[in-house]
């Protein structure tokens, strides 16, 4: 077992991970993230993205490979140590936003405070604070199916975001908006975690995001790449050619 | 063909509901057979065999909630993207839930005519053959078009509750409710709130499958306006909230209305008509049996605004994650959890009130069709509250699952859960003692 590069908060060594019916999904990926950086993991759908941020915030048991995290190993860590570490120091967004419909829109994003045991008073007032950096503000006392998406999406990374996760996953965050929604989820999301420290693994399949982040990782059929370069799709295939010559 | 496919993939536990439901078709078609077998041996008693039709009324209407409860949680008959983009929509799973349901109940009928008939001597080679002939008429020939008739009852008028349950919005507006208690209204203002009636996706089994969702569009377009709550494939929105119950005043009037009506009818009604029930039923005059049905009718109407308070109350005053978590579902749940447990608390309570009064009563002895009906209506509800409350559970898995994510341990949701049966407990035991005290006084005197 090689102890981990001291700066990096989080590291991963040979991760292979396939899904209970057997398809493959990770074969061999290695990375380390540093302490306050936005990564960005990139790759088309069905490249193993999702497995990855699993596999490193503990969600799910890699089958093979190491997660080290701040020098814990992760990979070795019984369920419920997992469950705290995931309480205690990350945080998760999800590609469609998950809220707890029947609680409004504060206590949704005070409810992983609370979960750590903040009192009632510093969470409310720590939600109402982020809710406001995310421009959600006049909405704290409304239940998520008020809101539309890109609000509700804005509301989950306010929640992920308030008890200042030390790294914060984001599974797709903007999978389901419209690209200028999209943008703005993106900037404000990277901006707030900059400006607090946190350190961000941000999976996406658009090649776009790679602007915002600090580094790049492609993935590739659960294999890292340098670039993901696929090769040129053949104009009209198998199509027959029509030609008045013919 | 598809409805028998349907059947024949589910799990255990979904086949497991269905055989209930063929149980309680049994036992309510054999006390309906056993009506008729009182009726052709006592020909010179209409009043008395028309009586016992009558009493067959409640375990027949608890065979039907259970019906619908049980198509309500069918996994295999649940609208899902696959099947409705094959052209399988709601419309068309209404009717393979009717079928399977009256499947389910044509199984238990059947099973009711082969032991009324094996019962009656009619089928012979087994044990206890023709014990019970000359109760069940065994003399005369049984009556073909009579028998069928009323064991067709039950497939019949469950399946027919079942499509009418389940029907797709928008195709027939008579009832405010809808599938998984979604009040209708059509009154909605187009535009605006659009994107509130948004598809969420469900999440799919893996992430590939989630990474291949579709983008929502806007559910509502100019003419056809849908149904808040419900996405246009007739899948029910996770985040639309259901009404709060509005009943609580009505069920409370009903139930005091009852309690009146049979105290009025006790002290008032020596002189009138008694009415002596079959078996070891306590005997009063007609209008405490009126009173008393009007009670439970109240307590089944007014107990989903009594969950919902009991949820308010439990998240009320600064609550804590634990607190606020069990408080919001409770009232989330509430018209869901509620009806079923109103109808089983009318049940227990009405027990707790015959039990004295049938003790009292040395001369007559509990029959054993009055024990088959007492066991028909207590199965049947209890065995639709426990699937209501698997409903409400399948129902949150997504909340539940986002939960989990955000790290929230596992033994706290034990004890919020913990915290609403609780709660529950605290109020509708005492409730359900009080109204049965208060029912079995008129005729204790």
């Amino acid at each position: 077992m090689v102890a981990p590069p001291d700066n990096d908060v989080l590291w991963a060594r040979a991760l292979h991970f396939s899904y209970d019916d057997g398809s493959p999904a990770l074969s061999g990926v290695s990375l380390g993230v540093q302490e306050g950086e936005v990564l960005a993991v990139i790759g088309p759908r069905g490249s193993g993205k999702t497995a990855l941020l699993r596999c490193l915030s503990g969600l799910s048991k890699a089958r093979r490979g190491e997660v080290w995290f701040n020098s814990v190993p992760v990979h070795t860590m019984g369920p419920v140590a997992r469950e705290r570490l995931r309480r205690d120091r990350f945080a998760w967004v999800d590609p469609t936003p998950a809220l707890v419909p029947e609680l409004n829109v504060w206590e949704n994003t005070a409810l992983p405070l609370m979960l750590r045991g903040t009192s009632r008073r510093r969470a409310r007032t720590a939600a109402l604070e982020w809710l406001e950096r995310l421009d959600v503000g006049e909405a704290a006392r409304k239940r998520p199916h008020q809101l539309v998406q890109a609000e509700r999406q804005r509301v989950c990374i306010a929640r992920a975001l308030a008890p200042s996760p030390m790294v914060l996953f984001a599974d797709e965050p903007t999978a389901p908006l419209h690209r200028s929604d999209r943008t703005q989820v993106l900037r404000t999301l990277t901006t707030a975690a900059r400006s607090h420290g946190v350190t961000v693994v941000l999976a996406s399949h658009d090649a776009d995001t790679a602007v915002l982040a600090d580094r790049t990782v492609a993935l590739l059929d659960g294999r890292r790449v340098n670039t993901v370069h696929l090769p040129p799709v053949p104009e009209a295939e198998g199509r027959a050619a029509c030609s008045l010559s013919a | 063909m598809l409805a028998l496919r349907l059947t024949r993939g589910g799990r255990p536990a979904v086949q497991l509901r269905r055989l209930l439901v063929a149980a309680g078709s049994a036992g309510t078609g054999f006390l309906l057979l056993s009506a008729l077998g009182y009726a052709m041996s006592h020909p010179d008693s209409p009043a008395a065999s028309s009586l016992r039709l009558a009493w067959c009324v409640p375990p027949l209407a608890a065979t039907i909630h259970l019906a619908v409860a049980v198509a309500r949680t069918d996994p295999g008959t649940k609208p899902r993207p696959g099947l409705a983009a094959i052209g399988l929509g709601p419309a068309r799973l209404m009717l393979v839930s009717a079928t399977t349901t009256a499947l389910s109940c044509t199984l238990g009928s059947m099973l009711a005519l082969l032991v009324f008939l094996h019962l009656r001597g009619d089928l012979t080679g087994m044990p206890f053959d023709g014990a019970a002939a000359q109760f069940l008429a065994a003399d005369s020939p049984l009556p073909l078009p009579a028998a069928l008739t009323l064991l067709a009852l039950t497939p019949g008028v469950a399946s027919g509750v079942v499509a009418v349950t389940l029907r797709p919005k928008g195709i027939g507006t008579s009832g405010p409710y809808g599938r998984f208690g979604v009040r209708s209204s059509q009154a909605r203002p187009a535009g605006g709130r659009a994107a509130v009636a948004a598809p969420v996706p469900q999440r799919g089994g893996t992430p590939q499958a989630r990474a291949a969702e579709p983008i929502p569009a806007p559910a509502e377009t100019d003419g056809t306006p849908s149904t808040p709550g419900h996405t246009t494939d007739g899948m029910p929105d996770p985040l639309t909230p259901r009404p709060a119950p509005r009943a609580l005043p009505w069920g409370i009037t009903l139930l005091t209305a009852g309690l009146a009506v049979e105290t009025y009818a006790s002290r008032a009604g020596a002189a009138h008509t008694t009415l002596t029930l079959p078996s070891a039923l306590p005997t009063g005059p007609a209008g405490v049996l009126l009173g008393w049905i009007l009670t439970a009718l109240g307590l089944a109407l007014a107990a989903p605004g009594l969950v919902h308070l009991c949820g308010r109350l439990l998240q009320s005053v600064r609550p804590g994650p634990l607190r606020l978590l069990a408080g919001r579902g409770l009232m989330a749940e509430a018209t869901r959890i509620g009806r079923p447990l109103g109808v089983v608390c009318a049940v227990a309570s009405a027990a707790y009130a015959m039990a004295p009064l049938s003790a009292d009563r040395a001369s007559a002895t509990v029959g054993p069709l009055s024990t088959l009906a007492a066991i028909v209506i207590t199965g049947c509800t209890v065995a639709t509250l426990v699937i209501s409350a698997v409903e409400a559970r399948q129902a949150r898995a997504d909340t539940t699952a986002a939960l989990l994510r955000l790290g929230a341990p596992t033994s706290m949701l034990r004890r919020a859960a913990a915290l609403r049966v609780g709660a529950l407990l605290a109020v509708f035991g005492p409730l359900t003692l009080i109204v049965a005290e208060l029912a079995a006084l008129p005729l204790a005197n």
